[in-house]
């Protein structure tokens, strides 16, 4: 599925004292799938942004379009089954005795048969590597556990597109990788990603392409080389350390990626 | 008062030690800390690292006396922080992660006050130790502010000042940034680093790159501290780090990689021994 955001507006409160403008004209594409990674402070809109995608948000002015056609005409169980959204901190929505259980329960809501739902909760179990934690109380977990059973609930109802906001917060750093690594997975499988993330190291790995939000509009839009290149101030520690040497050393181009960044380095006489 | 009773050793000025200390949850199967024996002297700054479900947060939970050892001794500048609570509260302000859930006052300077008010300080002495609170993590202009207008980064130095209204000695800090963004973490490490020098700090985080600077770094892993190591001995050992679930951050993984030193913390540092060995022509690995 592609689904287009047409300078999208999105006023909280419209009319009261409280009147906030988080988005102020938001145009992006989710192709495909690819990874687009949304960046951006506290408070520049990225939560709100990606509630649109769904329509948990409607927007107070713009469109968001899935596969050209206006969401807003989408029945919205349909379309929330094919753009699913994971929040941040999922796993406080976790209830049911057994992460197998948990997981079955957003599938079990599209009346398929019981045996689609359970070939579907053990297909979104492997894909999270948490198929041995199928019969445990997800309150038994790991941090990082839970996180991963939380995202197998959305994954089970196999969207197209999976929104997965902030989605490492407070897992320590092994969690993180694993999660990273489930999300080029999930792209190798042709999901679109889309990733929020304060963490411009881990957007920097993952991303086909990233999306700089500021006070709720885009300041830029494009690979991870344009976009952090073009500020390399407010950019991952690969692109810092490469743009530090820039001068000295044209040579060393614009290398996103660790794995990259480091063979450029590499790459330099002398070093 | 150098030795304000038992837990402190003689010559010695201990600031926090655990002796042997064990927890169980209820119902679990494992204890979340077992056997564990640490010392923090006065004026030391030491880091807790570990997995999701290592021990770090039952750590925090016994040094401030919301749990109680199933069996070993915990002391708080000399004291039992289940017995003596509101005396450990006096010298030991602890900085949650969530700012959001710490902040309770209509304004910036009220809520700094909220600690002090508690210990029943006289109104004329609170408010020059609020202003000096607010100094010092550099909200100047912000008394009059409301908390929830301000960003995650202000948050968290409000709350901060509130712990350092009451001037404690040591300061236990449980993740205190990774509910903010970078610029957010960046204004919290720097004022958190100009408190050094007169305080006692237990830093737990899951950012290794942010206890670069620690005296020494401590590894819980499934309640067992497995590792009290220098940083500089902690982010070269690649075995220690792998087993531990603990991953280098970038520019040390970058710096290591290209037989650097592993402390080069900064992409400036980084980038000016790249240089200087392009400069001396030297050439490794």
């Amino acid at each position: 599925m592609r689904l287009e955001l047409k300078d999208v507006r999105h006023v909280y409160a419209p009319g009261t004292p409280f009147e906030v403008e988080a988005l102020r004209g938001v145009s992006l594409a989710i192709e495909p799938g690819e990874v687009l990674g949304i960046v951006g402070g506290t408070g520049s809109g990225k939560s709100t942004l990606v509630q649109h995608m769904n329509l948990l948000l409607v927007p107070t002015s713009g469109e968001v379009l899935a596969d050209g056609v206006d969401a807003r005409s989408l029945e919205k169980r349909e379309l929330r089954r094919k753009v699913g959204l994971v929040f941040q901190f999922p796993e406080s929505a976790l209830f049911a005795p057994t992460v197998e259980e948990d997981v079955a329960f957003a599938p079990r809501q599209l009346a398929l048969g019981e045996e689609e739902v359970r070939e579907r909760v053990r297909e979104s179990l492997r894909a999270l590597r948490i198929w041995d934690l199928a019969a445990r109380s997800p309150f038994a977990l790991s941090g990082g556990e839970k996180r991963r059973a939380a995202i197998a609930g959305v994954l089970a109802m196999r969207p197209e597109v999976l929104i997965l906001d902030e989605p490492t917060a407070g897992l320590d750093p092994a969690a993180r990788e694993e999660l990273l690594a489930l999300i080029v997975n999930l792209r190798q499988a042709g999901i679109s990603v889309v990733l929020v993330s304060h963490d411009l190291d881990e957007v920097a790995e993952v991303a086909d392409r990233v999306c700089a939000l500021h006070e709720g509009g885009v300041r830029a839009l494009g690979t991870p080389a344009e976009v952090f290149y073009g500020e390399p101030a407010q950019a991952p520690a690969t692109v810092r350390v490469a743009s530090l040497l820039k001068e000295s050393k044209p040579e060393i181009g614009d290398p996103v990626r660790f794995e990259e960044t480091l063979a450029a380095l590499k790459a330099l006489p002398g070093v | 008062m150098e030795n304000p009773g038992e837990g402190t050793r003689p010559g010695g000025s201990l600031a926090v030690s655990c002796e042997r200390a064990s927890f169980s949850y209820p119902g679990s199967e494992r204890p979340a800390l077992s056997e564990v024996s640490l010392e923090l002297r006065r004026g030391e700054y030491v880091g807790v690292v570990g997995p999701n479900g290592g021990g770090k947060s039952t750590l925090v939970r016994l040094l401030n006396g919301l749990l109680r050892p199933d069996s070993g001794r915990v002391r708080v500048s000399g004291r039992d922080p289940v017995t003596e609570p509101f005396e450990v509260r006096k010298h030991l302000g602890v900085l949650f992660q969530n700012p959001e859930n710490g902040l309770v006052a209509p304004f910036v300077e009220d809520d700094v006050a909220f600690g002090l008010e508690n210990l029943g300080i006289p109104r004329e002495e609170m408010q020059g130790k609020v202003a000096g609170a607010i100094r010092a993590v550099g909200l100047e202009g912000y008394e009059r502010r409301e908390p929830s207008t301000l960003s995650g980064g202000e948050k968290q130095r409000v709350a901060l000042a509130g712990l350092l209204a009451v001037e404690p000695q040591i300061l236990l800090l449980d993740e205190p940034t990774s509910m903010l963004d970078a610029a957010g973490r960046r204004e919290v490490l720097e004022r958190l680093e100009a408190l050094r020098a007169g305080k006692t700090i237990l830093h737990v985080t899951h950012h290794l790159e942010e206890l670069a600077g620690a005296d020494r770094i401590l590894v819980l892993n499934e309640g067992d501290l497995v590792a009290d190591e220098t940083p500089e001995r902690l982010f070269s050992d690649a075995a220690l780090l792998r087993e531990n679930r603990l991953v280098l951050p970038v520019v040390p993984r970058l710096a290591l990689e290209l037989g650097l030193p592993g402390m080069l913390r900064t992409p400036e540092g980084l980038a000016g021994a790249i240089i200087k060995r392009t400069q001396s022509g030297t050439r490794t690995g």
